[in-house]
């Protein structure tokens, strides 16, 4: 259930942004200091051309209470990868944690395929100035595809706990058509790795952990975890195959599962129960969530209509 | 038999050409190259592994197939067989293997077959990317299935693309498998070129692989230089390994195309290069008068062998050589 609704909380054409970018504030993640919540979200310039774009990371340094915004990154987070690289056309989305005294940034860098659209995997960048810009460890990603997870490997989001650290991650099933002259669409669903470092990853390798609602390709993205009064809340999201960027019943919504013990997931989408309110800016789509706790307070921030194009928005949810 | 650290240079002689894809009907998917060969001793014939290709598409690009043909074993120079169909089907749209199996190395494993093999597809900023697949044979080598749609020696985080010519080897029961990674792609007079070097990754069970993490080859014509076909087998007491290398830039001809080149290692991770002792280089005319390239050396009946390309990397076909001075093969 949906405790309280705090609506659109940052527009990214009210701001300057670096990269030259003007709309889209995609996949919000925070990092909470002591005075503020950091806001990272994925923005995008224009190719020259003006018809292809790529994904930068910036960050809204907001409120606790994400009520306003305080500060807008003024240069450049990171930078995206070398020619040929998995990240040189976009990083979209990034998932931080503190590790080791510095910032950790889990990256899903994009790189565009000549016979379908794109390919993702996930690259691991360090800050040490506290999250302002960040470095790469290495050129290439830290997870990628194997033998049963054989493309589309992204959307990480990491959490570490007292001996391991958990990855709840996105990876690819296939690519299907609509019909015969249609581009090609991506399925994909959500796994699980772990790590003792953070760094080297074990796959469970092609292993589905949520059950599907809407049938066999219903495609599942950006999980996001949180430990709260006892038990584990996930939030993703989730959306048709086909038809899902102009049919707003078969475009994204939000889901939730939760877990005692991080291994089996009970999938409960109406136990968070999150509508769009008609007529609003979340009235077609809710995607990309993501739970942070903010002075204890638990808050499920995501986008709306058009993947975040006008910015992200808040809810504070009741977490049973 | 060596007892000081060098290595007197191998003697061969060679063959001339032995396979070339034009003499090949009846197969609309071998008319160029028979690239990249690599060895399988059976009981009456030594087959060689090959990849090779189908005309050009509409827009002037290849999908490299691979396939194999079939040597006497008592003369190695006569043609028994050629494969009826290519040895693996492409995967499927958006896999790293749709456009291309290219190249492929066979191993007895459990009582069938294993091939590793590099995938290719086809990218949009840089005109490719691969990484190295597994796919199993139960029927002695003719056709193989993959063990999964995804690789097994993906990209990883220093070894961020082009992963590619994989061999394997088992050594002290030990899967090694010897492969290149992309360094840098290098924009030449508007093309990318990629730069890569011999890596090495090891597993028990040869789907779960441990990567090294290290280059095993030295450069010698520049840091840009660009290796491939890390051939290894042990003789004389020691590890040896051929490979090639070129210049990464202007690289189509004569002067700066590949060259054949060899190191030494007592444990496989260090390794002491010496080109010279390769023993071989290019003709004066013929099919390998422009470069030598992917060399693969075998042994069967008391005789050891090197199967190589020569000009256009093996658009004309491979050949082989003989080697004439001792070698103790395999202790």
């Amino acid at each position: 259930m949906i405790q309280r609704r705090l609506g659109k909380i940052f527009d990214p054409t009210d701001h300057v942004l670096p990269n030259a970018c003007v709309e889209f504030a995609q996949s919000p993640q925070a990092l909470e200091f002591p005075e503020f919540s950091r806001v990272y979200f994925a923005t995008r310039s224009v190719d020259p051309g003006g018809k292809t774009f790529r994904s930068h990371i910036a960050f809204a340094d907001m409120a606790k209470d994400f009520s306003t915004v305080l500060r807008v990154a003024s240069k450049p987070v990171l930078p995206l990868g070398d020619l040929g690289s998995f990240d040189e056309h976009g990083i979209f989305p990034i998932n931080v944690i503190r590790n080791k005294g510095q910032v950790w940034g889990y990256t899903c860098g994009w790189n565009r395929r000549a016979s379908v659209s794109v390919d993702t995997a996930v690259g691991l960048v360090v800050s040490d100035d506290d999250g302002e810009t960040f470095r790469r460890l290495g050129p290439g990603p830290i997870l990628g595809p194997s033998l049963h997870e054989p493309f589309l490997v992204g959307d990480a989001f990491v959490l570490k706990t007292a001996d391991l650290f958990h990855m709840w991650y996105m990876f690819g099933q296939r690519w299907v058509r609509e019909h015969a002259d249609a581009v090609p669409d991506r399925v994909y669903k959500i796994g699980h790795a772990t790590s003792r470092d953070g760094i080297a990853w074990v796959k469970e390798d092609g292993v589905q952990i949520l059950p599907d609602r809407i049938g066999p390709d219903e495609c599942q993205a950006l999980p996001s975890v949180l430990h709260y009064r006892g038990r584990f809340h996930m939030v993703f999201c989730y959306r048709d195959v086909h038809g899902f960027r102009s049919e707003p019943g078969k475009g994204y919504r939000i889901g939730y599962a939760h877990s005692a013990d991080l291994r089996t997931w009970t999938r409960d989408d109406a136990a968070l129960d999150l509508q769009g309110g008609a007529g609003d800016w979340d009235s077609d789509m809710q995607c990309y969530p993501h739970l942070t706790l903010s002075d204890g307070v638990p808050y499920l921030l995501y986008n709306g209509n058009s993947f975040g194009r006008h910015g992200f928005g808040a809810v504070i949810p009741d977490l049973a | 038999m060596q007892t000081d650290a060098g290595q007197v240079p191998f003697v061969w002689e060679k063959l001339g050409k032995v396979f070339d894809p034009k003499a090949a009907s009846n197969r609309p998917w071998l008319k160029e190259f028979a690239q990249a060969p690599a060895s399988l001793v059976l009981d009456d014939v030594v087959r060689i592994y090959f990849s090779c290709r189908p005309p050009a598409d509409a827009a002037g690009q290849y999908v490299s197939r691979s396939a194999y043909v079939d040597l006497d074993r008592r003369d190695l120079t006569r043609i028994v067989a050629v494969a009826e169909q290519p040895i693996l089907t492409l995967g499927e749209l958006g896999t790293f293997d749709e456009f291309g199996t290219y190249p492929v190395s066979v191993i007895p494993h459990d009582g069938k077959l294993r091939a590793y093999y590099a995938g290719w597809t086809r990218c949009v900023s840089v005109p490719f990317n691969t990484a190295i697949g597994c796919a199993e044979s139960t029927d002695g080598g003719k056709s193989f299935i993959r063990l999964g749609p995804g690789p097994v020696i993906p990209y990883s985080i220093d070894e961020p693309f082009v992963m590619s010519g994989p061999k394997i080897r088992r050594f002290n029961g030990v899967y090694h498998l010897f492969y290149i990674a992309g360094t840098k792609w290098k924009l030449v007079e508007g093309r990318a070129e990629p730069v890569y070097r011999i890596r090495m990754a090891t597993s028990t069970d040869g789907v779960n692989w441990a990567k090294h993490g290290h280059n095993l080859i030295e450069t010698v014509v520049e840091a840009d230089e660009a290796q491939a076909s890390p051939d290894v087998f042990f003789a004389d007491g020691r590890y040896h390994m051929m490979f090639c290398y070129r210049y990464s830039e202007d690289f189509r001809n004569h002067a700066r195309g590949y060259r054949i080149g060899y190191a030494h290692s007592p444990d496989l991770t260090h390794w002491t290069r010496d080109d010279r002792v390769a023993g071989i280089t290019v003709s004066a005319e013929g099919w390998d008068s422009e470069m030598l390239s992917y060399p693969h050396v075998f042994a069967v009946d008391g005789q050891v062998y090197m199967a190589y390309l020569g000009n256009g990397v093996g658009r004309e076909g491979f050949g082989l050589a003989r080697l004439v001075s001792p070698m103790s093969w395999g202790s």
